[in-house]
């Protein structure tokens, strides 16, 4: 018989874990579903499990000049609530699911589960965002590149818990965020990509691109991004093929129930062309020209 | 041997040995014989086992009941009889929004929790509050017009 | 006096909506036992053994040998196993029950049990199948002279993929026995279907059985032979175990093993002569039955009979057959092979149009058939045909034509699409199935205090059938339909009055109804109690030969417009409805709000049909089995559709009511692809037209 711990503080939390073997249940959506059993017996779980959804600390949003701190067991619904969340991670967040799977996930277990399609991140990714792992004894950061290391592979240790998420505030004047799901609500990504640019004086002064279903974990290339970085937006056209080639050859998406390689392959190099060319070059020049 | 979990279900004080990790929908429907909410999935895909807890529209099916002691569990039958209710009841026969109602009372559930964060939705509101409950029957139209006639009807009321 | 269309609060309205409605999985059965599938895991294979475990006490396996009757669910032909004992024919293939007591025991010991196969070669290609289930075919004029002189022949293939029904409520049934009697309470449209098979499987006698239909969560189709397979197994297991049996399937077990739409193979040539007219037309059709039979052969009927759609076309051939293949059997789903054949005609009308240089709408406009031409299988059209009304109503709601033009050949990232079919779908039974078959019957009860209960086998799956038979009744004997008595159909009760299938309900069950009331009526005794029977009368029409396949297929039709307005994103190939737009002739609408629910509802699923509903099967396995990745749209992804109806009572329907439950379904397909074709300047032939499909098309311009 599986137990719960029900740890009153964070401090109890980490006790526990260090003391058990338990799994770390937060909203408890992927966890349900991939321990689903047949209507009426309990689910497969194996552990015991630590609640730790309620937990005050873990739910914190804190802000300062420089940075956000996000607790990992925040809810996707209140952070569409906070003002000081980036709009482009809302937009993700907001074509997550459902209000109901909104209402019981969590941002960190979204990191945590590490789904080739998660759906924050993508923009956690391009935000190049610092995870905070915790436990009794001890306290790191660590990119977020690094902790995930395939498919549902993280580098937590058996002590350690998800307790922030540090995303440092940047400044980026072109935004564009598209999911590609089969549907426009309850649609696992077929794939989505963020792209962050800063342009000013005519050129491109950053750029991050950050493109998720397309491999076992979310695909940033900065040799494609490096490409464009410091170019004058009149040479973006001539940069185009190099630029997608270099995409082309790190985007290894698979044939699933739920789309083709190819598709997902054509949509991203789309995307990308779409974003250089529509968003950063055009926009950009009929900005200017206001 | 389980602990004793305490949960508030429809304004009730249930205690229960029934294990932590059990499935709330399950308890609902076999230990509390509460059958408005439904399984239509298992998955928290389709919306009919969708509860309030503590005013969030929840995918009973997904949730274990460690996770929810001491937390307001609303299902169909709690909200049953408020004013909320017959506003919506009305506007559902009204509007034609019920054809053959397995999906209905996770429709209902959605529509108050929604109607309980935005008292005056858009239309886009409402394909997205019950945009995680799906429907055959009905195509979904005459469900929002349901919600949006249910919220100027019962204006004041959330 | 209101009219009868007018809207009222449907009578089961309130307990569906307080959550107090039973459907099966609801009801508390008494000591009843758990019941779970052991499914075949081959294609095609001979069962060489199969190896039980030692069971517990109270634990038992019902399989094959336990059929006191035969083992074999009555549909059509009796080919289908209600256990597979022999061979199998399909993964997933039921071969036993385990039933018990508690369902971790029942799960321990399904997972014991060691079934060991033969395997043989399986055939999972229907164009590779050589084993034929039915086949039929048709002519008309003289088609081999008609080709010959052609000066033109168009030519292509159509593919149409599988439709999964993805009712809310899974499958599920309750067998009972007691006193030499057994039950089955459960999820169903045809209590009699059932009845009739269990009725085979215990080789019991008729009132020995008795089946009871519970408030069935959506059908389409998906419930109208399945429960026979299903309530045969738990009445063979309540029989063997003198217990009750409970079994209801599991979401993924439900997509992956129940019937579906049949996929479709469509050939279509047409002759054109030197004017660039249609002189000729040889349509071919193969449907995908899966592993058994099922109602695979009244599907290819009606495909057949839908081939030429809403044409009048001089010379026609029109042959067809459904195969075997080693896959889930595929069963009824709204239109019942009409949904492929009325996509497969408008679309090679539409194709055949642009190849001379014509509008789509211009060119089927000089080839509509008209009241009392000749159906294409020598049946005539004699009630009125209102094509040309409703589509100049489908252009003034939707501005169709206008938009048409200016969304032709267009560049651009975001390109703007309409398009427009035009269908029908006869009403009832095909042929004479309803004289020689069914033979519906129906009671009303009248009893002493006046109180009328209506006794039909019909049931109320969403459509509304509890509030429009009642308002049918109510209207013809001035009484207040509320105070009429419908309840969910018991074979110990109610008459056969037949299958809820068809689109026969409203029009056959409905009229006999409307003739029961009216005699009450006349011969209304106060104070006593009345029962009054009311039989099948079929009306005068030119007798339906199957063999020649020649008659009238059908007493009357009901038609439709549909107008679906797309934009596509050519980044990423996903397509946004931006507006549907619907003219519909039922007759007359016995509750507007009802018929409004069956149009949006019907126009949904013929989208899904359209464009998101994807199923794969390969290597025999569904691939897409759970309704996570099955996908059908959600609100996020629907619009408000605009509908029109236009009036044409029929007298062989209650107060001139026509057929609608399939209509609505039927056309929605076609206009998208229609709608697509003008966005994107591409050629379909074949749904769903996924992002996938889009992709490829425009990158190959």
């Amino acid at each position: 018989m599986v137990e719960g711990y029900s740890p009153n503080t964070f401090e109890e939390a980490l006790k526990i874990l260090n003391e058990e073997d338990v799994i770390i249940y937060a909203g408890g959506t992927d966890l349900m579903v991939k321990n689903k059993n047949i209507t009426s017996l309990l689910p497969k779980f194996t552990k015991d499990l630590l609640y730790v959804g309620d937990l005050n600390e873990l739910k914190e949003i804190k802000e300062d000049d420089n940075k956000i701190k996000i607790g990992a067991a925040c809810t996707l619904s209140s952070l569409l609530r906070v003002e000081s969340i980036p709009e482009v991670l809302k937009e993700a967040i907001q074509n997550i699911a459902s209000p109901a799977i909104r209402n019981m996930g969590t941002i960190g277990g979204n990191i945590c589960n590490a789904s080739p399609a998660g759906d924050t991140l993508p923009i956690l990714y391009a935000l190049e965002a610092k995870l905070k792992l915790v436990s009794i004894n001890s306290s790191r950061e660590v990119n977020i590149n690094d902790f995930i290391v395939g498919s549902g592979k993280i580098i937590l240790k058996d002590n350690e818990m998800l307790e922030s998420i540090l995303i440092e505030k940047v400044k980026f004047n072109k935004i564009y965020y598209q999911k590609v799901g089969a549907r426009k609500a309850c649609a696992i990504s077929k794939t989505s990509f963020v792209a962050l640019a800063e342009v000013s004086n005519q050129k491109i002064i950053d750029i991050r691109i950050a493109i998720g279903s397309v491999g076992p974990k979310i695909v940033r290339v900065k040799e494609a991004e490096d490409i464009l970085i410091g170019r004058e937006l009149k040479d973006i056209e001539n940069l185009m093929s190099e630029v997608k080639k270099v995409y082309s050859e790190k985007i290894i998406p698979i044939n699933d129930q739920r789309s083709t390689a190819t598709y997902r392959k054509t949509v991203v190099l789309r995307l990308i062309q779409f974003f250089l060319q529509y968003k950063v070059v055009f926009e950009h020049s009929v900005k200017s020209e206001k | 041997m389980n602990k004793t979990i305490t949960l508030k279900i429809n304004n009730k004080i249930i205690k229960t040995e029934e294990n932590c990790t059990k499935r709330l929908l399950d308890f609902l429907r076999e230990d509390m014989d509460i059958t408005g909410p439904k399984e239509g999935c298992g998955e928290g895909e389709c919306g009919t086992c969708a509860v309030i807890i503590d005013k969030d529209l929840v995918n009973s099916c997904l949730v274990t009941i460690g996770s929810v002691e001491g937390k307001e569990i609303l299902t169909v039958e709690g909200l049953k009889g408020t004013k909320q209710f017959d506003v919506l009841e009305k506007c559902f026969a009204e509007a034609g929004a019920v054809q053959c109602g397995f999906c209905t009372p996770g429709m209902i559930m959605a529509a108050q929790a929604l109607l309980s964060k935005i008292q005056k939705p858009t239309e886009d509101d409402v394909r997205d509050g019950i945009s995680g409950n799906l429907c055959r029957c009905t195509g979904y139209n005459m469900i929002i017009n349901a919600i949006l006639m249910a919220a100027k009807r019962g204006e004041g009321l959330w | 006096m209101d009219s009868i269309r007018k809207s009222v609060v449907k009578a089961d309205h309130k307990i569906k909506v307080d959550g107090s409605a039973k459907y099966i999985a609801d009801i508390k059965f008494n000591n009843r036992l758990h019941a779970k599938t052991l499914r075949s895991e081959k294609a095609k294979a001979i069962i060489k053994s199969i190896l039980i475990p030692d069971l517990k006490d109270g634990y038992y396996v019902v399989e094959g040998k336990d059929v006191p009757g035969l083992n074999k669910v009555k549909v059509i032909q009796n080919d289908m196993p209600i256990f597979a004992d022999k061979e199998v024919n399909y993964i997933g293939e039921p071969i036993l029950l385990v039933v018990g007591p508690k369902l971790e025991e029942v799960i321990k010991i399904l997972n014991e049990i060691k079934v060991e196969y033969e395997e043989d070669i399986p055939v999972f290609d229907m164009r590779e199948s050589k084993d034929i289930f039915a086949k039929y075919e048709y002519e008309k004029g003289n088609i081999k002279d008609t080709f010959k002189k052609a000066s033109r022949v168009i030519e292509e293939e159509f593919y149409t993929g599988y439709q999964e029904q993805a009712y809310l409520e899974t499958q599920g049934v309750v067998g009972t026995y007691k006193d030499g009697k057994t039950s089955v309470y459960g999820t169903m449209q045809c209590p009699y279907y059932v009845k009739n098979a269990v009725i085979q499987a215990l080789g019991c006698n008729e009132d020995e059985v008795r089946i009871v239909q519970t408030t069935t969560g959506g059908g389409f189709g998906g419930k109208e032979d399945y429960p026979s397979l299903i309530g045969s197994q738990v009445a063979v297991a309540a029989y063997k175990t003198k217990k009750t049996v409970r079994l209801v399937l599991e979401r993924g077990e439900d997509i992956s093993y129940s019937t579906k739409r049949h996929p479709a193979l469509l050939k279509y040539k047409s002759a054109l002569d030197e004017k660039n007219n249609i002189i000729g037309m040889d349509v071919d059709i193969t449907l995908d039955g899966g592993a058994y039979a099922t109602l695979s052969s009244v599907v290819l009927q009606r495909s057949l009979l839908c081939a030429i759609g809403v044409y009048n076309i001089p010379n026609i051939k029109v042959n067809g057959k459904v195969v075997k293949t080693n896959t889930p059997p595929n069963g009824a789903f709204r239109g019942f092979g009409g949904p492929q054949s009325i996509f497969a005609i408008e679309t090679h009308m539409a194709h055949v149009a642009k190849e001379i240089k014509c509008t789509p709408l211009e060119f089927k406009n000089k080839y509509l058939v008209k009241t009392n031409d000749d159906t294409s299988t020598g049946g005539k059209f004699s009630y009125e045909v209102k094509l040309k009304e409703m589509i100049e109503k489908a252009e003034k709601i939707s501005d169709f034509s206008e938009k048409y033009k200016k969304y032709s050949n267009k560049k651009g990232i975001i390109r703007k699409g309409i398009g427009m079919s035009i269908f029908l779908h006869g009403c009832g039974f095909t042929g004479s199935g309803e004289r020689d078959l069914i033979k519906a019957k129906v009671k009303l009860l009248k009893y002493e205090d006046g109180i009328i209960e209506i006794l039909v086998a019909n049931t109320d799956m969403g459509q509304g059938l509890k509030t429009t038979f009642k308002k049918i009744v109510a209207k013809v004997l001035d009484k207040n339909y509320e105070d009429i008595i419908y309840k969910n159909p018991d074979t110990d009760r109610v008459p056969d009055s037949g299958p809820t299938a068809a689109s026969r309900s409203i029009m056959v069950v409905g009229k006999l109804l409307e003739r029961a009331a009216n005699r009450l009526k006349e011969n209304w005794i106060e104070g006593e109690e009345q029962i009054i029977e009311e039989n099948y009368k079929h009306p005068d029409l030119i007798p339906w030969d199957i063999e020649k396949f020649n008659g009238d297929a059908y007493p009357s039709y009901s038609w439709g417009i549909n107008v679906v307005e797309v934009e596509v994103n050519t980044i990423t190939a996903s397509t946004e409805v931006t507006g549907i737009y619907t003219v519909f002739d039922i007759g007359i609408p016995i509750d507007e709000t009802i018929m409004e629910g069956q149009i949006q509802g019907g126009v949904i699923q013929g989208l899904g049909y359209a464009s998101c509903e994807n199923m794969e099967c390969e290597d025999g396995k569904l691939k897409q089995h759970s309704i996570t990745d099955y996908i059908i749209p959600t609100s996020k992804d629907v619009v408000n559709i605009k509908n029109v109806l236009v009036d044409n009572p029929c007298d062989l329907g209650p107060f001139g009511a026509k057929g609608a439950g399939e209509l609505t379904l039927v056309g929605t397909a076609p206009a998208y692809a229609d709608a697509i074709e003008n966005a994107l300047s591409v050629k379909v032939n074949k749904i769903p037209i996924t992002p996938e499909w889009i992709m490829e098309a425009i990158t190959n311009e």
